[in-house]
């Protein structure tokens, strides 16, 4: 075979396997449509919006001397999702988040403990997490604790509760 | 003391570990910087004679029986009976109520009225928006008011009016009561003091000379700290002109449950330490950060929580010195700060 013809093979080879992959790209299901990740988004801020009413106090079990988490935490401010798990030296161990929500319920609030996989707590998490969206992950604490920056965590859309809303 | 006046922050650095070194000696021996400076004096045209007052801040009783906040306030008034020489007066800068209830504030009324010192109050919006102050005003008077002691012209406006967002919502006295109850709610929009006491601050300081020493008491800050908790005054730039004519003037304000400082020319300002919880500093950039207290431990039912002393001396400089009820206090607070 010519040297010319080889280059023609090679270029006819080429130019099929360029077009297989575009065709592949095309056929491939991405994993969800625009609607359903509008429709999870909706599920997520439908549970953040839970969140944020139980964070403000709107379950009694949780506080039986008025304090609700957003007493010592409006926006979720030094709660710090992005850290835990960590030590937490309140529980002598390392802890999830949920174990430390668990702990201000019980001793700052005199309330009662939530199943730490009930709704009520995955959706208080939902709200501190979301609030902290964008933050760098940095399990454990750091030295010096800088103040806690929630100006990530402002603005979400969210359904007027008669307990405060973003827009 | 500590000053904030022209300092770098190396320069502050290093001031800062010797304020605390010779507050570490001072407290060691029983002296309580600052208080040891007071005189009779006069000095030039503002004749001043020294002399100290304290503030206690934001409460937030609840109506249940022996509550721990019941409790934190007895300590401030203990604490603040304590002092000595004794204070001049006491003020306390709102929110003696979580939720507005005549019983909260009844009972507010009835542990500060165990204080020595005679009391001046303002309210906080926590006091106010069951029923528009109208419990407050039957307990404590009226909210704007000034007087004149020992050569300092003080002032205390209502800081926490807004605009009616509850009528057109149809809301209740406890929904609207609830609204403002949440510290980071949008839906009342920023607090301010609004025209009829602006038109108090402009009748009330026309006549005095530019070099009266002036503080103003005010439930929030005179100045945009964190407008999105309302640390901020929405009329504070009306404020701040009405007294730009003064040659100092100190604003003494609550609701940020927290030591923070700033300077806006001629007004110096400093907030207090709460006696119910302490509030996470928001996230700004601050001009004077030295003021931050330590974050503080929420294991530690009392951290960064007290009652505060404010003395003047006879060139009428103001010192604030913090009394907390744990060690909340970097060395440099610790020293006092001047205003």
């Amino acid at each position: 075979m010519s040297i010319k013809k080889t280059r023609k093979v090679y270029v006819a080879v080429g130019v099929t396997g360029l077009g297989l992959l575009g065709a592949a790209s095309l056929w491939a299901r991405p994993p969800f449509t625009e609607q359903q990740l509008a429709d999870q988004q909706q599920e997520l801020l439908a549970v953040v919006n839970h969140g944020r009413d139980l964070w403000h106090g709107s379950n009694p079990e949780m506080s039986k001397n008025g304090l609700a988490c957003g007493n010592c935490h409006p926006d979720a401010a030094a709660s710090n999702p992005q850290t835990f798990p960590k030590f937490v030296p309140q529980l002598n161990t390392v802890a999830p988040m949920r174990d430390m929500i668990n702990w201000c319920i019980v001793h700052p609030q005199g309330g009662k403990q939530l199943d730490v996989n009930s709704a009520d707590m995955v959706a208080l998490e939902a709200y501190a997490v979301y609030l902290y969206r964008g933050q760098k992950l940095q399990p454990g604490y750091t030295l010096p604790t800088p103040p806690d920056p929630v100006k990530s965590g402002v603005g979400y859309p969210a359904k007027p509760s008669g307990i405060g809303v973003d827009k | 003391m500590s000053d904030f006046k022209d300092m770098s922050r190396r320069r502050f650095l290093g001031f800062a570990g010797q304020a605390g070194m010779a507050t570490v000696a001072a407290r060691a021996i029983g002296v309580n910087l600052g208080l040891v400076e007071i005189l009779s004096a006069q000095t030039g045209k503002g004749a001043v004679t020294p002399f100290s007052f304290a503030i206690i801040t934001d409460s937030h009783l609840f109506s249940i029986p022996n509550h721990k906040f019941d409790h934190s306030l007895a300590d401030a008034v203990n604490q603040v009976n304590a002092l000595s020489p004794a204070v001049d007066f006491v003020m306390y800068t709102g929110d003696i109520a979580q939720n507005g209830r005549e019983d909260q504030l009844v009972k507010g009324k009835k542990i500060l009225g165990n204080l020595k010192a005679p009391l001046k109050v303002i309210p906080g919006e926590h006091d106010w928006y069951l029923d528009m102050g109208k419990a407050w005003n039957g307990l404590f008077g009226k909210e704007t008011w000034s007087f004149d002691h020992k050569g300092i012209h003080f002032i205390g406006l209502n800081s926490i009016l807004v605009r009616d967002f509850w009528t057109g919502a149809g809301m209740t006295p406890e929904q609207r009561m609830g609204t403002m109850e949440m510290l980071e709610s949008p839906i009342a929009g920023p607090w301010g003091v609004r025209e009829a006491q602006l038109e108090f601050l402009r009748n009330d300081t026309k006549n005095l000379a530019a070099n009266t020493p002036v503080v103003i008491f005010t439930h929030s800050p005179l100045w945009d700290y964190y407008p999105r908790w309302n640390f901020q005054t929405e009329d504070a730039p009306q404020i701040r002109e009405i007294l730009s004519k003064f040659d100092h003037v100190t604003s003494l304000h609550g609701h940020v449950h927290q030591t923070i400082y700033n300077k806006i020319g001629n007004l110096s300002s400093m907030g207090a330490l709460s006696t119910s919880w302490p509030w996470p500093y928001p996230p700004v950039t601050l001009d004077y950060p030295g003021s931050q207290m330590y974050q503080s431990d929420p294991a530690n039912t009392k951290d960064g929580m007290g009652s505060q002393v404010v003395s003047f001396d006879s060139s009428a400089s103001g010192l604030v010195q913090f009394e907390p009820f744990a060690n909340s206090l970097t060395p440099f607070l610790k020293a006092g700060v001047k205003v």
